[in-house]
């Protein structure tokens, strides 16, 4: 795989991790209506979202350093 | 007139000053009247620039007042709002990357001079285009007249009534027109620039005062919870619907924000673009948690404020802060104007698409003539005024009812941009049509006072039927072998 194509393949799945922490943020994991203990100061479903949203931006910084944007458009591509 | 009041008049004062002389500094560095130099700043906006100017346009009125007032009444759940602020740059990457070396190439302006080009010649592309501009203008228009209210709400409060709500609108539409008519996008860059350090430092500064005052973050949830125990409580199941919802929502509408997309544009070079955007990636953490925390820290000081008043929350704790001496006053009005700038930043930002969007797009004004950046500045003034007059009247408004319509209509531009970016066989008639049902569902649910289903945004719902119109529309113009112009042998 060349460089650029290793590249693109790194910001593809650091883009699914983003997804699956996003997924992970709600707590479906737990039932409506439940009491919650404090955990880092904070009731824990809302610790494991945080947890979940700090994680998924610096991923996603990375995504974006990973990220191509050429300042030109190839002839192919236009339309 | 308070301590905070006289130091609050007199830092706007030299606030506005400043945002004057930077006018005038920007009219000078102007290169020519053209609507590339006046929109778009020359395309020349660097990494530092550019970052602050996409932070202070991202982070509006709406974060500033209208997110500690949601937060205010719905509690720890609304730490969502950080979750959706961040999704909104993660779905940056389905568009940045192909559309900005386009727009390069055939110098775009507007948004909609992708629509224009990509469904150039096909039938129904000038719908299309005509249903986009309305929806991004009627967008652009709400989202100016909730800076307005958040304008006078904020001066109002930390001036102890001095400008009354209806002068703090006045004033502040008209300094934003003067310096974004004199000197466009180069100005609002600027002042963007220096608004967003102010908004960084100021929210800063209150979040470590609340937290000081309660005694650390545990004391701090512990009196929000002896305050409202069900709060505390994980969400239910329509609670955590709305909270994915919210993501979609605000993920993928956001997207489409024409002056978001004028900053592509706007951009240096592709470089500049992808860090700006990796450093956008950590100001949820920096600006919507904070702004949450603020909203939460005023449950257990402000009981049972109302469903309107909780938009006050931020400047009644500023006002609080200011109380215990002259150096916190002084601190105060500092978040204040962080607070009026990241305000004023959105407004100007708006007010320069609206204008370059209603010339171009709306009216059809030429792409490159002089005389259509006069017409879009005085359109812009127009759309100000209107706004003005409407935001004086009606203060009986919540920020985030605002946005969530904002936002519900603004998504059923989404398959125009996104799908049609990445999809050659994706056709116009069957996307206006879909952007007219996905609309039409909004409009409806709002006449008839209907937001969500079970949690689910009806602009969701709205999307759904019109990417199912326009996908199976699409598929069935393909399946016949009726083509798009210009779609030939490369397909």
């Amino acid at each position: 795989m060349t460089r650029g194509g290793s590249a693109r393949a790194l910001r593809g799945f650091l883009l699914a991790l983003v997804g699956v922490l996003f997924v992970l943020s709600i707590p479906w994991y737990r039932r409506g209506g439940d009491p919650a203990e404090l955990w880092l100061g904070l009731p824990d479903w809302v610790t494991v979202a945080l947890l979940c949203y700090a994680g998924a931006a610096l991923l996603n910084a990375l995504a974006w350093l990973l990220t191509e944007i050429p300042d030109d458009d190839p002839p192919e591509a236009s339309q | 007139m308070t301590e905070f009041g006289r130091l609050g008049m007199l830092g706007l004062a030299f606030y506005l000053f400043g945002l004057v002389a930077l006018a005038f500094v920007a009219r000078r560095a102007r290169a020519s009247d053209s609507p590339a130099d006046h929109f778009l700043a020359g395309r020349e906006l660097g990494v530092f620039v550019l970052f602050l100017t996409l932070y202070a346009t991202a982070y509006s009125g709406n974060s500033l007042l209208g997110y500690p007032g949601e937060a205010y009444r719905r509690g720890f759940s609304w730490i969502m709002a950080t979750g959706f602020m961040l999704s909104i740059i993660v779905t940056f990457h389905a568009l940045v990357p192909r559309l900005r070396p386009i727009a390069v190439r055939h110098r775009f302006v507007t948004p909609g001079d992708w629509v224009r080009y990509r469904f150039r010649g096909e039938p129904g592309g000038r719908v299309l285009l005509f249903g986009v501009s309305m929806l991004m203008a009627i967008a652009l228009a709400n989202f100016l007249f909730a800076q307005l209210k958040a304008m006078g709400e904020l001066s109002a409060e930390v001036t102890g009534g001095v400008v009354s709500y209806q002068m703090g609108i006045a004033l502040l539409a008209a300094m934003i027109l003067f310096y974004e008519t004199l000197g466009g996008m180069r100005a609002v860059a600027w002042t963007d620039a220096a608004q967003g350090i102010l908004m960084m430092v100021g929210l800063a500064a209150l979040a470590a005062w609340l937290l000081d005052e309660a005694r650390g973050l545990d004391a701090l949830s512990q009196q929000i919870l002896a305050a409202r125990p069900e709060i505390g409580r994980v969400p239910d199941t329509v609670e955590r619907t709305n909270w994915l919802s919210s993501i979609l929502l605000l993920g993928l509408a956001s997207t489409v924000y024409p002056q978001a997309i004028q900053r592509i544009y706007a951009a240096r070079d592709g470089r500049a673009l992808k860090r700006s955007f990796a450093w956008m990636s950590f100001m949820p953490l920096t600006t919507t948690l904070v702004v949450t925390l603020i909203g939460l820290a005023a449950i257990p000081r402000f009981a049972d404020l109302g469903e309107v008043a909780a938009d006050r929350v931020m400047p009644l704790l500023l006002g609080q802060w200011a109380s215990i001496g002259p150096v916190y006053a002084g601190a105060a009005v500092l978040v204040f104007l962080g607070a009026l700038a990241a305000i004023m930043s959105t407004a100007d930002s708006c007010l320069l698409s609206l204008g370059s969007s209603l010339a171009e797009d709306l009216f059809g004004r030429p792409r490159d003539a002089a005389s259509t950046t006069a017409f879009a500045k005085r359109a812009a003034g127009a759309v100000m005024i209107g706004m003005a007059v409407v935001a004086m009247a009606a203060r009986d408004v919540t920020l985030w009812g605002l946005i969530e319509l904002k936002m519900e209509l603004l998504i059923q531009c989404v398959p125009a941009f996104l799908l049609a970016i990445r999809w050659r066989g994706f056709r116009a008639t069957p996307a206006w049509i879909g952007l007219a049902v996905g609309s039409a569902v909004v409009i409806a649910g709002a006449i008839a006072g209907v937001k969500r289903i079970e949690g689910l945004h009806l602009g969701i719902i709205g999307l759904a039927c019109n990417l199912a119109i326009a996908c199976l529309g699409s598929l069935l113009l393909g399946s016949v072998g009726v083509r798009a112009p210009g779609d030939g042998a490369s397909r």
